[in-house]
C-alpha cells in the first residue's frame, strides 16, 4: 500500500497550499489584451467596402450603405450594420480584414441573455459598446 | 420450492437469468461529448456493443466546399476542440502544400511551440477524465490546474481560449507577445517537476494499478488492420510517430523520442500519454532555445487564396494520433472537396471488438483509454 500512501500524503501537502481559482462574478475577471469579446463598431470609419460580410464564415454580418449626403463626396457611409450573435463565433476574421479598424473587438464577453431577440445587435447598439476596446486589430 | 421452469431455464442455481440491453448514452458523462453505445450484456458480461455517433455531426467537411480557405479556419476548431492549434495546422499545411509556399521560420517555430503545448494541454484532459471516469476525482483538478496555465498562454497570444482560428495561410495571425516566449519555458520548468507528482498522486495507487493492468489489451496485428495511431497504436509495440516518420514542419530540428510499450493494455496506454507529455516539453524546451529573435511571422501569400487544381494529402500526429486532410481543389478560392481523416473515428473502431466478453465495469476504463474526441468523431 505505498503507493497509495505516498498519493495521500501528497494530497495532505496540497491543503495547505494557496488556493488556484478565481472569484468570479464576484470579482472581475481580466482578460490579457487580445482577448475576442464582442464588437465595437465605428460608423464614421466604415468605408462600406463589404470586406467583413463577405468573410464571415457564419454569414452574421448584415449591412447597407447608403451615398455620402454630401453630393461633393464621392462613396457611400454606412445605413445600417447589424450582428447577429446567436451565430457569431468571435472568429476575428471581419476585425482582420477591415481595411479603416472600424469593426473591432472589445474585451466585454459576458453576453447571456433571457431573449434570443437581444442578441441581434444593430448599428447603435455596436457603436455604443465602446468599452474595453482592444488596441491591435 | 417446487419451480415449474424447465431445468435448463433457471440452470443449476434455480436463478433465471437473461439478456439484457443496456443503453449507455448520448447524455452520460462518461462518453465526454453525445455518444452512445448500446451494450447487450449477459448478467454483467457485455456480449456485443455497438457504438451509435453522429450526435455531434456538422457536416464539417461539406460546409468547408462553401467556404473560402481561409473561413476554413475557424471550422477546424471545433473538430478537435481539445487541440484546436493541430487541426488549425494541419488543414493550414494542406493549402501550403498544394501552393508550394514557402513559412517564415518564427512562424514555424510558433506553430510547433503552440502544437506541442496544445498536445500537452489535450493529455491534461485525457489524464483527469480518465481518472475522473474511474472513479478518482481529485486528479481532474490538478490536471485542469496546470492546463489552465496553457490555455493562458493560448488566450494571451491568440485571444481566445478554447477556438483559437490561430493559424493562417501562409503562417499565423499573431506575433508572441512581449515575454510570452519566457513565460513558456518557464511553463516547461515548473511542468517538468510537477510531472513527478501526477505519478506520485496516481501512478503508484496500487488500486489504480490493479484496475488498469490486462485490461483491454490488443495485439499489434489487430491495432495495424483497425488502422489505428497515436498512443492507441504505439501501445503495441509499433513505432510509428509522424514526427518522426515523415517529418512535417520543423520537426526534424528537434531531438526527443518516441515513446513505446508492448503491454497493449489501458495501463501502457496511461503510461504513454504521460511519457509523451515529457517528451513534448522536451520539443518546446528547445523550440524556446532555438527561437529565432526577430523575423515575419507571414509569408509571401497571394491576397486571394486559390491553390492549383489537382489533389493533396497530408497528415500529421495530433495528440489522439494521425490527423489527415485531402483537399481536391478545381484552382477556386473554394475547395472542390475537403475530406478528414479523423483519429477519434477510425481508433473507435476497434472499440465493439475490445468490449466483447468484458466485464461491465471495464466498458467506461476501455472507452477511455481510447481517448476520443465527439467532436471529431462526428466531425
Ligand atoms: S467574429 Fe467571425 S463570426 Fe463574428 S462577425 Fe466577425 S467574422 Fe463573423
Ligand atoms: S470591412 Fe470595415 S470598412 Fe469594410 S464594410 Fe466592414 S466595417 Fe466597414
Amino acid at each position: 500500500m505505498l503507493g497509495f500512501a505516498k498519493g495521500l500524503g501528497f494530497t495532505l501537502k496540497k491543503l495547505t497550499e494557496k488556493s488556484v481559482t478565481h472569484k468570479y462574478p464576484d470579482v472581475p475577471y481580466p482578460f490579457p489584451p487580445r482577448f475576442r469579446g464582442i464588437q465595437h463598431f465605428s460608423p464614421e470609419k466604415c468605408i462600406v467596402c463589404n470586406q467583413c460580410a463577405r468573410i464571415c464564415p457564419t454569414e452574421c454580418i448584415q449591412l447597407t450603405g447608403k451615398s455620402h449626403p454630401d453630393p461633393e463626396k464621392k462613396g457611400k457611409i454606412i445605413d445600417t450594420y447589424d450582428i447577429n450573435f446567436e451565430i457569431c463565433i468571435l472568429c476575428d476574421l471581419c476585425t482582420e480584414v477591415c481595411p479603416t479598424e472600424a469593426i473591432v473587438m472589445t474585451n466585454n464577453f459576458e453576453l447571456s441573455t433571457y431573449s434570443r431577440d437581444e442578441l441581434f445587435k444593430n448599428l447603435k447598439w455596436l457603436d455604443d459598446n465602446n468599452t474595453n476596446v482592444r488596441e491591435e486589430n | 420450492m417446487n419451480l415449474s421452469l424447465p431445468e435448463e431455464l433457471t440452470g443449476k442455481t434455480g436463478l433465471r437469468t437473461e439478456e439484457m440491453i443496456l443503453n449507455v448514452g448520448p447524455q452520460h458523462p462518461s462518453t465526454h461529448g453525445v455518444f452512445r453505445l448500446v451494450a447487450k450484456i449477459d448478467g454483467e458480461t457485455i456480449k456485443e456493443a455497438i457504438p451509435v455517433m453522429g450526435y455531434l455531426h456538422r457536416g464539417t467537411e461539406k460546409l468547408a466546399e462553401n467556404l473560402t480557405y481561409t473561413q476554413i479556419i475557424p471550422y477546424t476548431d471545433r473538430l478537435d476542440y481539445l487541440a484546436s492549434m493541430t487541426n488549425n495546422y494541419v488543414f493550414c499545411h494542406a493549402v501550403e502544400t498544394m501552393m508550394g509556399l514557402e513559412i517564415p521560420d518564427r512562424a514555424e517555430y510558433l506553430r510547433v511551440i503552440v502544437m506541442e503545448l496544445q498536445r500537452i494541454a489535450s493529455h491534461f484532459v485525457w489524464w483527469g477524465t480518465y481518472l475522473l471516469d474511474i472513479g478518482a476525482i481529485g486528479p481532474f483538478l490538478y490536471a485542469f490546474r496546470d492546463r489552465e496555465t496553457i490555455i493562458e498562454l493560448f488566450a494571451e497570444l491568440s485571444g481566445a481560449r478554447l477556438t483559437y482560428n490561430y493559424m493562417r495561410i501562409g503562417g499565423v495571425k499573431w506575433d508572441a507577445p512581449p515575454g510570452w516566449i519566457d513565460k513558456v519555458s518557464e511553463f516547461v520548468q515548473y511542468m517538468k517537476k510537477e510531472l513527478d507528482n501526477y505519478h506520485r498522486l496516481v501512478s503508484g495507487n496500487e488500486i489504480f494499478v490493479n484496475r488498469l493492468t490486462g485490461v483491454g489489451t490488443y495485439s499489434r496485428e489487430m491495432a495495424l488492420d483497425y488502422s489505428l495511431s497515436g498512443v492507441m497504436l504505439r501501445c503495441t509495440g509499433e513505432k510509428w510517430d509522424l514526427r518522426k516518420d515523415e517529418p512535417y514542419s520543423i520537426y526534424d530540428r528537434f531531438d526527443f523520442d518516441v515513446p513505446t510499450s508492448t503491454d497493449g493494455d489501458c495501463m501502457a496506454r496511461y503510461h504513454l500519454r504521460l511519457e509523451e507529455i515529457v517528451q513534448s516539453l522536451r520539443i518546446v524546451e528547445q523550440a524556446v532555445a532555438q527561437f529565432p529573435k526577430d523575423g515575419e511571422i507571414m509569408g509571401k501569400v497571394p491576397r486571394v487564396i486559390r491553390p492549383p487544381a489537382g489533389e493533396t494529402f497530408v497528415r500529421i500526429e495530433a495528440p489522439r494520433g494521425e490527423l489527415g486532410v485531402y483537399i481536391a481543389s478545381q484552382g477556386k478560392d473554394k475547395p472542390w472537396r475537403m475530406k478528414l481523416r479523423r483519429p477519434s473515428f477510425v481508433n473507435l473502431q476497434i472499440l465493439p471488438d475490445l468490449l466483447r466478453g468484458e466485464n461491465i465495469s471495464n466498458m467506461i476504463a476501455i472507452l477511455g483509454s481510447i481517448d476520443i474526441v465527439v467532436g471529431e468523431v462526428d466531425a
